[in-house]
């Protein structure tokens, strides 16, 4: 305890000075503060707000999803012959002609661009060890592709660095898809597929592909050594990996419309290996709105929320106006409830 | 204590003093086998044994210590060692994350913990530093700085032949020093010599244990000659002394003069932090300097207590562990089944551990997990309610103006901040009842000589019975002139101005007023005049007598060791004024014991004359036979002046004839004459709240026909029996009558009165089962005449028996004990010295300010510490679950699912300041709202806010947000996300949960906010402005080390798309919205106490609160007090309110339970160096 140890008249120096704390709103826990109290006003304010945004946004967001129209073909299973499928990791290891034909009928009219997507499941490219097996580093400077720590199992090949490195690269997606519609071949536009910052910023102009898929077991695509990895999108957009193993990765881009009916015939090469994990594979078609693709999800979302909020809003008006409860009624206090108040 | 004449054989004094209790404190001082030997003014022969100098170092750390010392203190946190473990996992390649995500807030954790480590060694005053420097008031001295100053200020040491000032850090031991009058002594001095006769000196040793009054010390009568510089350099001593130690009332040793060996004891130490009084010089040899000196031994801060809220984090903590453990075997065990050996793109190769033993995948999996899920242990928790606590009590309590007393000049104290919220949940309180709540203020109020009683006042009580009654009290007026001074409140025509000479007996009346004036041991300061004199007394009362005797007419105005002078007027006639010199043979002090205090004392004319004062039965039972009126009248005025709510005294005296005395000083005898007793007024402000009107009361006392019987036979086993057994009996009988009570709905409420001696065996462990029933079936108990030792026993029994929370208020040496067994101890920094405030853990200047410490303080810190600890617990775990719904669709492989640093900084950076602010700002009803309806203090007792219950509400909003974060994410982001149809990666989609869940989590702090402040809305939207600037930044940049730029401009490429800024509204606003049901549906249908309270006042502003309250309690204390005791129960038992109590069945209870009895029980210290002792074994 300070200096009121000494009696008064020990510390005459000590009893003159004022010990009175000064004043602020601060130490006197009077700051100026809103204190909000749910009355049944505000919260039934709040919730037709609330839905009187949500539902219009809801709408908005499910008219833009319901004018997008997809085309979704799973073909893993189909584009095995037959009689391979009793064994298809050995069809699609082995040698025989790959090939694939699949017919597509147009369900609505498409508006350019058309974006041609390949969606694989059950594939985990979240897998920790698959995640981490890469080099940024490598692949944007030449200087650095001798950093391939982070790339085992496919570092090097004897010793020399494998560019780019790493599990991600090595099992490059391979399948092609050559689209016709009325046996008029449809462009396939793979030309900015890839984010931007990914092309131009993490993928070097001047960095090739170096003893690629040279090693014992391929894992799937191949590079053409003389493109810089800036130009390789189909690697940039297989390199920015999926949040879940059931996941979609754009191909290209039809830049022409489809009509209502219109079939569209797809040559594919059923290259990449999916059978060992009993993965499926399925070639998308899709429009974008400008929300972006088919999610309906986010405006039946939006409208859910917003009719709760609404429904709520009347329920409790309703409930305030059948059995109300007085602001401030104190016989809720819990020592008026308990006679006696306890002890 | 043990005082060794000779310390030649050095172990056997060592060994000597082991079985004698001596005052002991902190660690135990390793007991050199050898004795200290000093040469006196001779530096060259004490050169080779390198004493330890005068600096001293109050501070914690130093420079080169700091760092380990500090860090070291943090590691014995538990949670700081789980992340340092952690952080050592995620170095290994198992881990997930890099070793950043726990590094980072855990050295951020430290960094803050440690920069207010070294604050606080900066600027926080110590007791110590105020123990050794008291002269500096300034409250905030800075540690360092003070250190400083001490070292630097100077003293006089004797160089050849005359005083030199030097430094006190350059002082030596061995040194002859010379001390001036009111200077602080530098070390530990044995005093050779002084300037008053007969080698005395006077000391003043508030500083060491709070006691006011002026010590004598007296030095050894060989060396009273060395006081002049020629004398004195010749003085060449060797001194033997015990080794330094914490010791402060014991010192033996020898002082070596001239081949002559005396003995020293304690009474010629001067101790360092003592200071010189009513001496003009003394001269010294030092003997302890520096830290040996035996206050800096002592020197340690109060023990801490640990909160009860704080060890209910603990279990929630551990529980969270579990949650933990489990969450990460789910993990494991799901990996070990799902991991494929299959699955090509993981390249796994037959070579590969992990190709063949699912037993070690799952293994390692486990500890991978344990690092990515480490976030949901809150490490910062800890810091951030320390921070808020530390804040809440120097800020806030220390700085209260209602707790500010001006009168004392004395701000509120809280000497820990771990208590706070300790204050919201008291459900006991124990309170001491002597100064405590009479705050001490003693007057001399009535009289009674000779069978007539004088003094016209009229007490707070007579009032207040007198209104009750329906009667009009008359206010006598005071007679024009009436002295009223303090402790003086006394009037009486027949008494003042030396009209007692006109009394049937004059005689009498002067010896009560001799008496008076000369009984006691007070020591007079200040100019000899009545006006100025300035009494210094060990406690109030003594101080009020005195005064009495001067306005008397007897002026006690100096006083020697064998001396007292009293001016007396009016002895003989009108206006004459004569000093006479009583010469004081013999003096027995007061104690608990004996419960009287004399005085044998020598007239100039050689009359021998004992005065006594006492209780009144020890009084009455040592008068002489004879006077059997006076007798009987004199009882019935102490009965009715203790009814009327004073103290009493008795006072007596008695004629010795010269061979009675000489055989006297053998032995004590008795008594005899009129006797005379006088009044103390008892402020009696609080105990209304006490007992209430309607109350029943149990009044067990041992006077009961069995015991008489007993007592005659003499037979003190069997009167312990007996006795024994009727309090069983009582106790019985009072528990069945009480239980019946209980189980009527508007029985009265009950209270218990029980007096010392039968709570010393009411506390027998057969029967303490039952008192505590009883006592808890009871509104109030009230322990009368209780020793220090039964206040900390009752007080323990309700903490450890009851399982509640309990706080103990005291001003006094006798509280010291209760104060420590509470869970809160108080302390009332008044009259009665520092003790029990050195004991406490808050210090307040009235009682009164314990309303507005436990109902304001307490409240808002346990609410603010509730809320702060849930959110912790609810935004980490929901930031971890996210992570963890994860980890079921990455096949368990332990992805991480954040940026590292996001991870990382998200505990620190982007959630750490709105619950900070939490913690300081939230109220739920306004300061003068929580004094109005005390009953809301309840909620704080059942623990309303800090339940299991209260945790599973939070846990589930937690899961219900973590899983709208994900799921609505990972859904709704699976196709194109713009009109390009480009797709999101893993990146994206984990940046835009994060920032959700920042937006989300940091805006539930103002959804849980009763009071939001522009600080709120400061921290809030800087936090998630923090994020933003943080991922705009950290997003944009690239470095030439290797890493994985996974996020690299993942939030531009976000930013880029509508569909972000959609979720954004969405997610958080989903997640909110549960949270926002679940309060509106709480509030509607089961309120708490204080939602209702709010929506009562809920048009108030918090100004008109407090205009309101002001009108409402119109009432001057006055009023209030006199409509206060109005309340209170008509007398019904009749006593006699003797002014001073604790018996002492100290040594009684010593025996029985083998505790150590404290002997002084004020030694703040001392109980802290019990605690580490393992108890005293039973003998």
């Amino acid at each position: 305890m300070p200096s009121n140890t000494a009696s008064s008249s020990s510390a005459p120096a000590g009893s003159s000075k004022s010990k009175r704390p000064k004043y602020s709103k601060f130490t006197q826990q009077e700051l100026p503060a809103c204190k909000p109290i749910l009355t049944p006003g505000w919260v039934i304010l709040t919730f037709l707000v609330i839905s009187v945004i949500f539902i219009p946004l809801g709408v908005v967001s499910l008219f833009a999803s319901q004018d997008v129209v997809e085309i979704v073909d799973r073909y893993d299973n189909d584009c095995v012959p037959t009689p391979a499928r009793a064994n298809k990791v050995a069809y699609i290891q082995g040698g025989s002609d790959k090939s694939c034909n699949r017919t597509l009928v147009v369900p609505k009219k498409m508006k350019q661009p058309i974006y041609v997507y390949y969606q694989l499941e059950n594939f985990y490219q979240n897998h920790r060890r698959y995640v981490k097996s890469r080099s940024d580093s490598q692949l944007r400077s030449v200087k650095d592709e001798n950093q391939i720590d982070a790339c085992k199992p496919e570092d090097d090949v004897n010793g020399k660095p494998i560019v780019p490195c790493g599990l991600i690269a090595w099992s490059l997606f391979n399948d092609t898809y050559a689209l016709s519609k009325n046996n008029q071949p449809l462009t396939v536009n793979k030309r900015g597929i890839a984010w931007k910052s990914d092309r131009e910023h993490k993928f070097g102009k001047n960095v090739f592909p170096k003893n690629f898929q040279e090693g014992n077991i391929t894992g799937g695509g191949r590079l053409d050594a003389n493109k810089s990895l800036s130009e390789q999108e189909d690697l940039i957009v297989w390199m920015r990996t999926a949040a879940l193993p059931t996941f979609r990765k754009l191909y290209g881009k039809i830049e022409s419309d489809l009509e209502k009916g219109d079939t569209i015939h797809v040559t594919l090469l059923n290259n990449y290996n999916t059978y060992s994990f009993d993965g499926k594979k399925k070639l998308v078609l899709s429009t974008t709105s400008w929300l972006g693709g088919k999610n309906d999800f986010l405006g039946i979302a939006y409208l859910t929320v917003g009719g709760i909020c609404f429904f709520l809003a009347l329920v409790f008006t309703i409930m305030y106006l059948v059995k109300p409860r007085r602001l401030g009624d104190p016989t809720y206090l819990s020592w008026n409830r308990v006679p006696g108040g306890g002890r | 204590m043990v005082r060794s004449s000779s310390l030649n054989g050095d172990s056997s004094a060592s060994h000597r003093r082991t079985p004698s209790r001596t005052v002991t404190l902190g660690h135990i001082q390793p007991q050199a086998p050898s004795c200290r030997t000093v040469y006196c003014n001779d530096r060259d022969s004490n050169m080779p044994v390198r004493f330890k100098g005068n600096s001293i170092s109050t501070t914690k750390y130093n420079v080169f210590t700091f760092l380990p010392k500090g860090l070291f203190e943090q590691f014995r946190r538990i949670a700081n060692i789980y992340f340092l473990g952690i952080s050592c996992l995620s170095l290994t390649p198992i881990s997930p994350v890099s070793p950043i995500t726990n590094v980072a807030p855990l050295s951020m954790v430290l960094l803050v913990s440690l920069i207010k480590e070294a604050f606080e060694d900066w600027s926080q005053d110590p007791p110590v530093s105020q123990l050794l420097n008291p002269s500096m008031d300034n409250l905030v001295q800075k540690r360092f700085q003070n250190d400083m100053s001490i070292n630097n200020s100077t003293v006089e040491i004797l160089q050849g032949q005359q005083w030199v000032p030097i430094p006190w850090r350059k002082l030596q031991v061995g040194d002859i020093v010379k001390i001036k009058q009111d200077a602080f002594f530098p070390a530990d001095i044995l005093f050779l010599s002084s300037t008053n006769p007969d080698g005395i000196c006077y000391v003043e040793t508030a500083n060491l244990d709070g006691e006011t009054n002026l010590k004598i010390r007296k030095a050894l009568e060989r060396t009273w000659d060395y006081l002049v510089p020629e004398k004195a350099s010749e003085f060449k001593g060797e001194i033997q002394c015990e080794q330094p130690n914490n010791s402060l009332y014991t010192f033996t040793g020898n002082l070596v003069v001239q081949k002559q060996t005396l003995p020293l004891s304690p009474d010629q130490l001067l101790l360092r932090g003592c200071s010189l009084r009513n001496t003009e010089y003394i001269v010294g040899a030092v003997v302890f300097t520096g830290h040996e000196t035996k206050v800096m031994m002592n020197a340690m801060n109060a023990p801490s207590k640990r909160s009860t809220l704080e060890k209910k984090l603990d279990k929630l903590i551990i529980t969270i562990f579990c949650v933990l453990l489990t969450m990460c075997l789910i993990g494991a065990i799901g990996c070990s089944i799902v991991t494929d050996r299959e699955d090509l793109y993981l390249g796994l190769q037959k070579s590969d551990w992990e190709y063949h033993n699912r037993l070690a995948i799952g293994f390692f999996t486990f500890f991978t997990l344990i690092t990515l899920f480490s976030s949901i242990i809150p490490i910062s928790l800890y810091v951030s309610i320390e921070m808020i606590k530390f804040i809440q009590s120097t800020q806030f309590i220390n700085r209260d103006l209602n707790m500010y007393h001006a009168e004392t000049n004395t701000p509120a104290l809280a000497r820990t901040s771990n208590l706070n919220e300790e204050l919201g949940q008291v459900e006991y309180i124990f309170s001491d009842k002597t100064g405590t709540l009479t705050r001490n203020l003693m007057e001399f109020f009535k009289c009674s000589i000779g069978g007539i009683s004088y003094g016209c006042g009229v007490t707070e009580i007579e009032r207040g019975i007198a209104q009750r009654n329906g009667l009009k009290v008359h206010e006598e007026e005071r007679s024009t002139g009436a002295i009223r001074e303090k402790g003086f409140n006394f009037d009486d025509p027949r008494l003042m101005r030396g009209a007692w000479r006109n009394e049937p007996d004059p005689d009498l009346c002067k010896e009560l007023f001799r008496c008076l004036a000369i009984c006691h041991t007070v020591l007079p300061e200040g100019d000899e005049s009545p006006e100025k004199i300035v009494y210094q007394a060990a406690s109030p009362d003594e101080a009020a007598l005195v005064t009495a005797a001067k306005n008397f007419g007897f002026f006690f105005y100096r006083r020697t060791p064998t001396t007292v002078y009293v001016r007396e007027s009016h002895v003989e006639k009108m206006g004459k004024i004569q000093d006479v010199a009583y010469e004081i043979l013999n003096v027995l002090e007061f104690n608990s014991t004996r419960k009287r205090q004399s005085v044998v004392c020598r007239y100039p004319d050689g009359r021998l004359v004992l005065y006594c004062k006492g209780a009144d039965n020890v009084i009455f039972e040592r008068l002489a036979d004879g006077m059997d009126d006076v007798r009987k009248v004199t009882r019935e005025h102490l009965e009715h002046f203790g009814s009327s709510g004073l103290r009493t005294l008795c006072l007596a005296y008695r004629d010795l004839d010269p061979e009675t005395y000489n055989s006297w000083n053998e032995k004590f005898i008795q008594a005899k004459s009129a006797l005379r007793d006088r009044e103390k007024k008892l402020d009696e402000v609080f105990a209304c709240n006490l007992i209430n009107n309607d109350m029943k009361q149990f009044i067990i006392s041992s006077e009961t026909d069995a015991i008489r019987e007993a007592e005659e036979r003499g037979d003190q086993v069997e009167i312990a029996r007996v006795i024994k057994e009727e309090v069983k009996k009582e106790l019985r009988k009072s528990l069945e009558e009480a239980q019946l009570y209980m189980h009527t709905v508007a029985g009265p409420k009950l209270a218990l009165v029980i007096d010392g001696k039968c709570l010393m065996y009411a506390l027998d462990p057969s029967l303490r089962v039952t008192l505590l029933s009883l006592s808890l079936n009871c509104t109030s108990v009230v322990c009368c005449r209780v020793s220090p030792l039964q206040k900390a026993q009752v007080t323990s029994l309700v903490r450890k028996g009851a399982k509640k929370i309990t706080l103990s208020i005291g001003d006094g040496a006798n509280d010291v004990s209760m104060i420590q067994a509470a869970h809160v101890g108080i302390g009332i920094s008044g009259m009665e010295g520092m003790q029990a405030v050195m004991a406490s853990d808050f210090a307040i200047a009235q009682f009164r300010f314990l309303t507005d410490l436990l109902l304001v303080h307490g409240r808002w810190s346990y609410l603010r510490i509730c809320k702060v600890v849930m959110y912790f617990f609810y935004k980490n775990l929901t930031f971890t679950l996210t992570q963890f719904w994860f980890t079921f669709r990455t096949g368990f492989s332990g992805q991480r699912f954040y940026d590292d640093w996001f991870q990382s900084l998200y505990n620190v950076f982007f959630t750490a300041l709105p619950v900070i602010v939490l913690g300081l700002f939230e109220k739920d009803v306004s300061a003068s709202l929580s004094k109005r309806y005390p009953e809301l203090y309840r909620e704080g007792i059942r623990n309303s806010f800090f339940k299991w219950r209260v945790v599973a509400v939070w846990a589930t909003s937690a899961v219900y947000q973590s899983l709208v974060c994900y799921l609505f994410v990972t859904t709704s982001s699976f196709g194109a996300i713009n009109s390009s149809g480009k797709i999101f990666g893993l990146w994206d989609v984990s940046t835009l949960v994060f920032t959700c869940l920042v937006i989300a989590v940091n805006v539930r702090i103002l959804l849980m906010s009763n009071s939001i402040t522009r600080w709120h809305y400061i921290t809030v939207g800087g936090s998630i402005l923090a994020w933003l600037v943080f991922a705009f930044v950290y997003c944009g940049i690239t470095t030439s080390r290797d890493r994985n730029e996974n996020v690299y401009f993942v939030i531009y490429v976000l930013m880029s798309t509508f569909y972000f800024y959609f979720t954004l509204l969405l997610i958080p606003a989903v997640s909110l919205l549960g949270d926002f049901i679940y309060q509106w549906v709480e509030r509607w249908f089961y309120p708490y106490d204080y939602q209702i309270v709010q929506e009562i006042h809920r048009h108030e502003s918090d100004a008109s609160k407090a205009d309101h309250l002001e009108i409402e309690n119109e009432l001057t204390p006055q009023e209030a007090r006199s409509y206060a005791i109005s309340q209170l129960p008509r007398e019904l038992s009749k006593h006699t309110g003797f002014a001073f109590d604790s018996p002492g069945y100290e040594s009684f209870f010593a025996s029985q339970l083998g505790v150590y009895a404290p002997q002084k029980a004020w030694d703040v210290a001392r109980r802290a160096s019990m605690r580490s002792r393992p108890k005293v074994p039973k003998k």
